[in-house]
Formats: C-alpha cells, structure tokens, sequence
C-alpha cells in the first residue's frame, strides 16, 4: 500500500454529492451513487505526491467516525447543496466540530454542489462554456443558498478556529459552486486545493528528514517473536 | 462478485470432543504450532494434536488426536486460553482468576514453582504481541478486573507474575487489546487508544458497548481492528488515524481476523470475508453456531459452540485465475499487486507480469484497445502473443509458440470476432498501431523479424501508406516468406506501381516481379534492360531456393529460352548484338549444366552450335546421368543384401532352445513362470505372455497413438 503524504477530507450532510464529486474528478464521469456506508478513500497522484482523498459517509449514523477521518488532514472540504438550505446550516451544526482532529495548517473549502440545478452557467462543465445556452434546459430549481451566505460561514469558521482573517485564504477564493453532474468546477476545486496543500506536504517531507528516526520497536517485535516461537 | 478464498476444514468433531454430551459448550480455544488446547464450559481444557494431510488429489484435511485433558476443578467455564510458550504455560483465565497450566500434563503450576500469585477478579486479558520488554522468557499481559475504571499491565516471567503497571480510564473498559505501549479500549460509550507509557490518549469514535459487543482485535504493528457503528469493520493505528476504507459487515458480527489482504468476520450463521484492497464482500460462507475466530501465527481457526474448524485460505494464484475467469480484471490486479509483500520479489513479478498480460488479453477481447496496451506494455508482453491470433500474419520460419498454460482464451481473431469484420479491422488496426510502437523498442529483441513482417503484411492487406517507409527504412522484413497470396502481391504490385516509371530502379522492379512469381518478366528485365547476366542467373538460383529441382529447371530453362529469343531478336533488330545472348546462353549451359533436362535442351539449341562449344555441358550432363544411374544400382544392391542377413538372423533364433522352469522369471515382471505359456523375445529373452501385452499397450508410441486420436 502506497502512504499517502497528504489527507484531504470531504464532509457534508448524506446527498448533498460528495461521493459524486470525487467520481467525477476521479473518474470523469456522473454515475449512479448509493449512500455511502462508512466511508472511501482515492489515492491521487499529485506530481510526486500521494493525496489520499476520503469520502466519508454523511448519514447521522456514521457521524461519529467523522473526527477519525479528519484526523491530520491537510485540506477540509465542507460540502453542501445549493438547493437545499439546510445542508449548509448542517455543515455549521453538525460537521465543523469533527474538524477539530484535522491540522493546525489545515485549509477549509466550502462547496456548493449541484449548481446545474440552479445556474445556467453550470450546466455546461467550465472549460467548454462557449456553447450556446439556448440548448440548455430551463433551471428548474430555486437556489436556496446564495454564495454570499457560503463566504460569511467561511468566516465565521475562520474566526472559530482562531484564525487572522487577513494572513488566512480569502473567502472569494476559498467558496466554490460546482456540479458533480456536468463537471462544472470540479476539476478546479480540487486542483486549487492540491495546490494549496502542496506546501504541507513539502513540510512533512522536511520534518522526516530533520529528525531520521531509527525504528526500534520493528526489530524489537521481530526478536521477541523468533524467542516465542522457539517451541 | 464472490471469489473463493477460503475454504473451511473441520478440525475436531463433536464426537471426539463431548461426544453426545447435550450441554457441552466450547469456551475458548489456542493454537500454537501442531497443539490445539480447546477449553469448555464444563471446566475442563482438551489438548489436541493436529496434523495436517494433503490428499493425492491436494485436498488438505485435518487430523486430530486427542492427547489429554484435565478438570480444572471449579465448575466453572473456562473463559480464555493464551500459551506462554517460551515458558512452555498456558495462562488460564476461569472463575475470574488467572492462573498457569503446564502446556503438556495441564497441572496447574503452583506458586512455590514459578506459578506466580493468581491475579484475581479478571473479566478479560489479552497478551501483547509487540512486547516491549526485550525479555524473550516474558510475557506482557493487559488484564481487565472487576475495579472499576483501569486498566492493568502484567509481565509473566518464568519464576514470578508482576503487576507493572495500573491505568485509569475515563470510563469502564469492556474489551482490549494491546501492541507496545498502545492499549486500544472499548470503553461503554467508546474507544480509544491510550499510551500506558506516556498516559496520553486518542479517543477514536463512539459506540454503544452494552448494546453491542465491541471488538478490539490487533491486526498488525500498531494497527487495530474496531467494531464501529452501522455494522462497520474500521481501521485505526495508534495514532487515533484509519488509513484504511472500513468493510461493511453485519450487525451481529461477533469475531474478526485479518489474513491478509482478507478481513474475516464472523456471526452467529456466517463467515464473511471483505478484501481490505478494495472493502468489497468477496466469499460468504454459512456457519452455525459461530462462537470463535481467530488467527494463530497465521492460521485461522473458528469453533461452533460444538465443534472446530481450520479456514484455509486458498493459493492466491487460483484466486487470481478465478477471477479472471470472470473477467473481474480489476480485483485481479488489486488482488495480486496487494500479494505484493506476501511473496518473495522474482516470484511476484513473474507472477505479475503474466496477470498483467493476461488482463490485456481480456481486455483486448472486449475492444478495450488503450487498457489493453497499457498492460501489454506493463506486462512485457512478447508481442508474437498478439500476432499469433492473427491468421497467417507470422513468417512460416518463426519459431514462435505460444505460452502455456494460455494467456487467454481465444483461438484466433476469427474466433474472437465471431464473423464481425469490423470487429476484425478494429483488431487489425489496434495490432498496427501497438505493432508500430513496439517495433524500435526492446521488447521484440530476438524477434524483430517476426514483428517487422507481420507489420508488412498488416500495412500491404490495409493498403496503408506507411509501406513503403517501412519497406525503404531499416527494417526486419522477410520478404522470402510465402506471404498470402492476397498480402504477397499487393505489397509487390504497391510498390511496383510507384517505380514503374523509375529507370533507376530496374533492379528492383525485377526483384518485384519476381516475388509476384512474374519470373519471365524479371528475366526479361534484366536480361534485355540490364544486360545484367550474372544478375540474371543468381535470379533463378534465389527465386528457386526454397523450390524442389523441377522449379528450378523450369526457371533455368525460362533464362535459356530468353537469351536464344534474344538471340533472335537482336539479329532481327540491333544486328551484331546477338552474340553477346549465345554467349551467355553457352555459359550458362556450361555452367549449370546438371540442372538442365539435356534431351530438351538438346531440341532447343540452335542447329549451328558446335560440339565443341557445348562440349563442358554435355560432358557433365553425360556424368550426371551415369552417376543417377550407378547410384540407383548401388542401393539396390545394400537393400537386397540387408535382406539375407536378416533372414539369416532369423533361421539362427529359429535353431536355439530356451529353457523355462519355475525358477526363471520373466524379464518384464520379475515374477516367475507358473504356466506354459510364454513368448520368447529376440535375445532370447522369455518373458509372460501377458507381459508382452500390456507393454505393446503401454508403449510410448502406442499411447502417442492413443492421446492423438484422442484429440481428433
Ligand atoms: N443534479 C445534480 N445531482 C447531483 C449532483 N451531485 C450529486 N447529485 C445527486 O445527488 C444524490 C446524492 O449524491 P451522492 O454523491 O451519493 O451524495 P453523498 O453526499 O455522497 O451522500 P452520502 O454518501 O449519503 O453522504 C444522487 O442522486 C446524485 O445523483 C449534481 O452536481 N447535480
Ligand atoms: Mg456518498
């Protein structure tokens, strides 16, 4: 098994999309989901780098292992639903405690998924927004969540975690509006955060190199087995 | 999606071990190498010899042989079982007290020698299997007691038990397991990881341990397996951190093991068994009454409340070959890449390669062209593999046959296309381009030929364009080889048509027409274009080589017949030149005169050549049937030589006498005679009448007959 240097984590209530987020970038493709059970990860190669990328399970009765997951990650991804109000109250409620395991470091991204449903703009994945918009169906949705409302929670997560707003990633960059469905923005949401976590990484790297460690408990497990099994 | 992985043996049968005693249950059970101590609720610890047979067909089972067993003496179930084999005890926990038992006579030790003071009010203990004490003869023991809220640390030496160690814990411990200084805990509302060394702690998740059993079972250095919510199995190092994707079991499961890359669960009707590689449900097998499971050095064993059972996991090699039967090619090569530390590095990567190959041939059966290349390429694919399914496509001098076992299962693309042309140009087109991109690399050393030519024929039968870069670059190509008549002179008439013009390139035009077997043409060429003589007689010799002598008289005469027509033409038109053709007709006569038919010749020639001119030919033409003649009589003559003497042999053996009695034996079966009845062989050799019979039977050749009509 490959160790991966770096952990992202995406959070969020149960079918807001993250599951489909991470096949599309992933996989490139918007497939049929089932409401995870317990939680997945993807190893991502990044240049040189292992991201390992964790899908964890939004249904109440998971929650628990939430603090788990986020155990020493690097970047969180908070994700909700565009069209659903709720799920972005939820991230502040329920999910932004079960950060307190990740990284001092760690970076925060709050994302709005199935923007399809809502903006004309994201029926169309971004690299190809040159077609006409008059085959586009109707946005049959009402947007409950404007990104405003995303960018004030970043910073109340900011100030929770004690953190300078101004030495801090600004909301503006740190709010995404995305679609799992058409690809709208996936790819930059996680390409953006790669690259900002990028420099944890290079710090790890570094840690391990100023202090090389001798692993003294593998052999000491070794000897002792050998005396054991002596019979 | 289910695999085969294990395959569950029984171990030890009711029978042997309560016989038709109704309320017998098993407790706890231990392994350590052949020895299998069982304990029971009727307080008595049963010492088994194990032994494993493998059957002639390979099938394994196991053997028990029951050596002792012993009354504790209290009533009471025995509820655990550990060895301390260094110091050769079982450590026994029954009645809430913990004590020592001699592994062989099952007396317990007592304290005056070396049975140490028992440790009282136990609910549970576990043994680390990562001990920190560099002691050998030491054995480190977490232990669960009736006080409340801690957590004890024992070590066990040979002469003395001692009590290392007391930690507190924020709530009331119910199951532990331990690895260095790491104390994993399921605690009543959840678990964590604790460090009896430093006092420092990680909380890990909650679970509700009075509504479900918790399980805290060490998988590895400083990794822990944990009964989690919602029927997960999850993952946590003592770090507090899961590096590993939970497996979703049941919610009743009881028991659970790693044997790597497997997670085997069990509960009360099932044995479930998820990959760690990709979490998904692999092999489900039924089991009532499950009770126990655990692994002991790598051997799992399971109990029913009655009875003992081995799981046996099967070779990974038949379970990768499983799945790709069922074309499941991406938990193949999880499966595999993940053996990866299992097995020792050549092995794997023979290992490897070939499962690599062999998903690119799946893969290249479903039209799956780019995953196909890539595990071609990754799997060093010797590319005549590929080229082998297509028809016709390798040079009949290739020495190439296929691997064994096969790579797949396809005959050939005919086979595989099942009659959809366009299925056969997709394939076609995949193995040009593939073709293309390997043909500079190293992986067709020693075949290059082999690649270059069937490139050839593919881009002659394609009319691709790429031909003639390939035909005027360096290249392998053998253009002797009896391409395909289809193939064959479409490359030829190809390339023809874009020199005809070209007075440059005379030479190889009549090259060309001769691959079409136009050789008329060729001679034409280069005897009237050319004037190239020599040319034309190294010509017949290279258009004929793989020929019998017909051919190549045939051919010989063809360049006669051109230079006496150009004998006559040139008289004709060009006046003078003549003589220049009957000179090269004479030599060539004089040169290879034992080709040539000479009566036919003879009818040919002009009426005003000389004797003498042509006397070198007829000479050798003249020898040449004397030698024909002398020859067919001298081996008439050794035939009908070899013939009397053996018939004379035959007479000689004829004469002999042999003498059988009841003493001799046959040479055959060693046995002796006991009836008139036998054969004698040259030698003279007596042997069994039914002797001789089974051996004709059995003879080499007569079973190659056998196997071969088999087949047909
Ligand atoms: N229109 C639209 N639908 C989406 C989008 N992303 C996800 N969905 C749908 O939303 C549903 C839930 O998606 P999932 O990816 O399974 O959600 P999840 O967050 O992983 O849910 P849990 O695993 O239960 O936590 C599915 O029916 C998806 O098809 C999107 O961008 N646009
Ligand atoms: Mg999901």
């Amino acid at each position: 098994m490959k160790k991966p240097d770096v952990k992202v984590v995406l959070l969020g209530d149960m079918n807001v999309g993250k599951t489909s987020l991470l096949h599309r970038y992933t996989e490139r493709k918007f497939k049929d989901t089932i409401s995870t059970v317990g939680g997945a990860f993807f190893l991502k190669q990044w240049g040189p780098y292992n991201i390992s990328i964790w899908d964890t399970a939004g249904r109440e009765q998971f929650h628990g292992l939430g603090s788990m997951y986020c155990r020493g990650a690097s970047a969180v991804i908070l994700t909700y639903d565009v069209t659903n109000w709720q799920s972005l109250a939820e991230l502040e409620e329920r999910f932004l405690s079960l950060t307190d395991t990740a990284n001092h470091d760690c970076i925060y991204a709050l994302v709005g998924n199935k923007a399809d449903l809502t903006d004309l703009k994201a029926q169309l994945p971004l690299d190809l927004s040159g077609a006409s918009p008059a085959s586009l169906s109707g946005t049959g949705l009402h947007k409950q969540v404007p990104r405003e409302e995303a960018m004030a929670l970043y910073e109340r997560i900011l100030r929770y975690k004690g953190l300078d707003e101004k030495s801090s990633l600004p909301a503006e960059k740190m709010c995404f509006e995305t679609s799992a469905k058409t690809g709208y923005n996936v790819d930059t949401l996680f390409e953006t955060l790669f690259d900002l976590v990028l420099p944890s990484i290079l710090r790890k790297r570094n840690e391990n190199l100023v202090s090389p460690t001798v692993d003294l408990e593998e052999y000491r497990e070794a000897s002792a087995r050998r005396g054991k099994t002596c019979c | 999606m289910s695999v085969k992985a294990f395959e569950l043996v029984p171990a030890v049968e009711r029978e042997l071990l309560m016989g038709e005693k109704a309320r017998i249950n098993i407790e706890c059970i231990e392994c350590c190498g052949k020895h299998l101590y069982v304990g029971t609720n009727d307080c008595i610890i049963h010492h088994f010899l194990l032994e494993e047979v493998t059957s002639s067909k390979g099938k394994l089972s196991y053997l028990a042989q029951k050596l002792l067993h012993k009354y504790l003496g209290l009533k009471k179930p025995v509820a655990e079982l550990r060895a301390a084999s260094a110091l050769e005890r079982l450590i026994v926990l029954c009645d809430g007290v913990v004590f020592l038992v001699d592994m062989v006579t099952l007396e317990t030790v007592p304290s005056a020698a070396g049975g140490g003071a028992k440790i009282r009010n136990v609910t549970g203990f576990c043994i680390n299997e990562n001990p920190v004490n560099g002691d050998p003869f030491c054995v480190e023991m977490g232990v669960l007691t009736s006080k409340r809220r801690t957590v004890q640390i024992y070590m066990i030496y040979e002469d003395r038990v001692q009590l290392v160690k007391e930690v507190s814990t924020p709530e009331q411990p119910c199951a532990l397991s331990l690895d260095g200084y790491f104390l994993c805990l399921a605690l009543a509302t959840q678990y964590m990881i604790l460090n009896y060394n430093t006092g420092s702690f990680q909380d890990l998740f909650p679970y509700n341990s009075e509504e479900r059993r918790p399980i805290v079972k060490r998988i590895g250095r400083e990794e822990f397996l944990l009964a989690a919510p919602g029927g997960l199995g999850m993952f946590a190092n003592a770090e507090g951190v899961s590096q590993r994707a939970p497996v979703n079991w049941s919610e009743r499961v009881i028991c659970a093991a790693v044997c790597f890359p497997y997670v085997v669960a069990l509960d009360e009707s099932f044995i479930t068994i998820h990959s760690m590689l990709d979490q998904q449900l692999k092999q489900t097998l039924s089991f009532r009454d499950g009770h126990i499971l655990q692994d002991f050095e790598g051997k799992m064993i399971l109990a029913s409340t009655k009875a003992v059972y081995v799981l046996v996991p099967l070779p990974l090699e038949r379970q990768i070959q499983d799945l790709l039967a069922g074309q499941r090619v991406e938990e193949a090569l999880t499966l595999t890449e993940g053996a990866q530390r299992n097995i020792p590095k050549d092995r794997f990567q023979i290992l490897h390669k070939r499962i690599l190959q062999q998903v690119g041939f799946i893969q290249f059966g479903q039209l799956q062209f780019s995953e196909a290349r890539e595990h071609f390429r990754k799997g060093q694919l010797d590319v005549r593999e590929l080229i082998s399914l297509y028809p016709l496509l390798l040079p009949a001098s290739s020495s190439f046959t296929r691997c064994h076992p096969p790579l797949h299962e396809f005959a050939d693309l005919n086979q595989l296309a099942q009659g959809d042309q366009e299925k056969v140009l997709h394939c076609k087109k995949f193995l040009i381009r593939y073709l293309e991109e390997v043909r500079s690399t190293e992986v067709v050393n020693g075949c290059r030929e082999d690649v270059d030519t069937a490139l050839l024929k593919l881009y002659a039968e394609q009319h691709h364009e790429s031909l003639m870069e390939l035909l005027t670059s360096d290249n392998s190509c053998l253009l002797a080889d009896k391409l395909p008549a289809i193939c064959c002179s479409s490359v030829h008439l190809l390339c023809l048509g874009k020199i005809e013009n070209c007075q440059d390139l005379l030479l190889e035009r009549a090259t060309l027409h001769g691959k079409l077997e136009e050789h008329d043409k060729a001679l034409q060429i280069l005897v009237h274009e050319l004037k190239d003589f020599q040319s034309a007689e190294s010509f017949c010799l290279w258009a004929s080589s793989c020929q019998d002598s017909t051919y190549r008289q045939k051919l010989f005469h063809l360049l006669l017949s051109v230079y006496l027509d150009g004998n006559h033409c040139g008289r004709s038109n060009a006046g003078g030149s003549g003589g220049e053709y009957d000179m090269a007709a004479v030599d060539l006569l004089n040169r290879h005169g034992e080709v040539f038919d000479a009566a036919q010749v003879l009818r040919i020639l002009p009426e005003s050549w000389s004797l003498q001119l042509l006397c070198p030919f007829l000479n050798r033409a003249v020898r040449a049937s004397m030698h024909a003649c002398r020859m067919s009589q001298i081996g008439l003559g050794l035939a009908h030589s070899e013939n009397l003497q053996l018939l004379h042999d035959r007479l000689e053996e004829r004469k002999k006498n042999i003498v059988v009695s009841e003493k001799k034996g046959c040479h055959l079966c060693h046995n002796t005679f006991s009836q008139p009845d036998v054969v004698c062989l040259p030698g003279p050799v007596p042997v069994h009448a039914h002797c001789v019979a089974r051996r004709v039977r059995d003879s080499p050749t007569k079973r190659l007959l056998a196997n071969s009509s088999n087949h047909t």
